[in-house]
């Protein structure tokens, strides 16, 4: 039972070494903007800005009174800043990915007050965008040597040294 | 060189996580349109109107209240402990930095439930009916316990208020609309 489960494990884990290095394949040949999204949580911070943006429309209809004493709609303007701002810091700083997506969901699911979540899409996307920063990982692939290319040089060392030996007995 | 990738598991459990905190907060505020002790205060003057209250555990005392022009002003301070209020409508005039008038109304278009009422109100245009009806008189230099009305039962019918402080330790408004019109000018009742 327990050799199956590690069994399990490790083919689990050599499919997703292939599918990293075929993605690391790809990426060899990418361009400047697709190197640059493969470095951070590209997605989750594309959706925690729109989400940002759509929790701030409300307040921005009402700023007349946003800033009325015990208005919630100066409530709406924070988080819906707040979220907008920690989309652009998942673009800066990828490594904290993490702690600035359960920021990130925290505040949209509470964004419901003051700002009603943005119609309620903004509350969502800000959720998915959030999951999806904190699931992002970056992991260091090691180069592995092209085997078609090594396997013709060796191959041509092996004719030089046969022509070379016929070469001297003959 | 290293890869970016999303680990599925994490971010569906994330996922999920959020997505239950969701429906609990949108459970309970949401469909109830339940709120807990909240005071409405601090903004001056503002009007309460309804068709109907039927409230028990009636109080009135007098008071010395702020309003939004004055730091003490006459009032009296009623007390409900539970109240049943029908097509309530609050609403406070504004004024913009730019000098127009907004009016801001909430208006439940379903009965409110409210426990715990205290107002302080120093405008009462209303039709009462109370049952078991007692005026206390006190010996005392406290203002506002030299003199009390206490009723078990009221009825209050096309009510207008001018309302200086609200706290309501717990309110249902069901069907509440809150809504934003432009008015020529306040309302104002001296």
């Amino acid at each position: 039972m327990g050799k199956d489960k590690a069994e399990r494990k490790r083919i689990k884990a050599e499919k997703l070494e292939a599918k990293l290095q075929k993605k690391h394949q790809k990426l060899e040949n990418a361009g400047k903007f697709k190197l640059w999204r493969n470095h951070r949580p590209f997605w989750g911070a594309t959706l925690t800005v729109l989400a940002g943006l759509l929790i701030l429309y409300i307040p921005i209809q009402l700023y007349a009174i946003a800033f009325v004493p015990g208005s919630f709609a100066f409530v709406g303007f924070l988080f819906g800043g707040l979220v907008l701002i920690l989309g652009v810091l998942a673009y800066l700083y990828p490594q904290f990915s993490t702690v600035l997506g359960v920021i990130i969901m925290f505040l949209s699911i509470l964004s419901i007050m003051g700002a009603l979540g943005g119609f309620l899409f903004g509350t969502i996307f800000g959720i998915v965008g959030g999951a999806l920063c904190i699931a992002w990982k970056e992991q260091e692939i090691p180069h592995l040597p092209d085997q078609t290319k090594e396997s013709k040089e060796n191959n041509q060392l092996i004719y030089h040294s046969e022509v070379a030996s016929t070469k001297s007995t003959t | 060189m290293s890869v970016g990738f999303t680990v599925k598991k994490k971010f569906v459990a994330a996922l999920i996580c959020g997505l239950i905190v969701l429906g609990a907060m949108v459970g309970v505020f949401g469909m109830t349109g339940t709120a807990l002790a909240l005071p409405l205060g601090g903004m001056g003057d503002f009007y309460v109107q309804f068709d109907k209250l039927e409230g028990k555990g009636f109080e009135m005392l007098p008071q010395i209240g702020e309003t939004g022009n004055s730091d003490a002003s006459p009032m009296v301070r009623n007390k409900i402990e539970e109240a049943t209020v029908y097509n309530l409508l609050i609403y406070k005039d504004l004024k913009l930095p730019d000098g127009k008038w907004i009016r801001v109304n909430i208006k439940g278009t379903q009965p409110t439930e409210i426990h715990g009422l205290i107002q302080d109100a120093r405008y009462i245009e209303a039709n009462l009916q109370f049952s078991n009806l007692g005026i206390h008189e006190k010996n005392t230099d406290d203002y506002t316990k030299n003199w009390s009305q206490s009723a078990e039962k009221v009825t209050i019918t096309n009510a207008k208020i001018v309302t200086d402080y609200l706290f309501q330790t717990m309110v249902k408004l069901q069907g509440a609309k809150i809504s934003i019109e432009s008015i020529d000018k306040p309302e104002t009742i001296n």
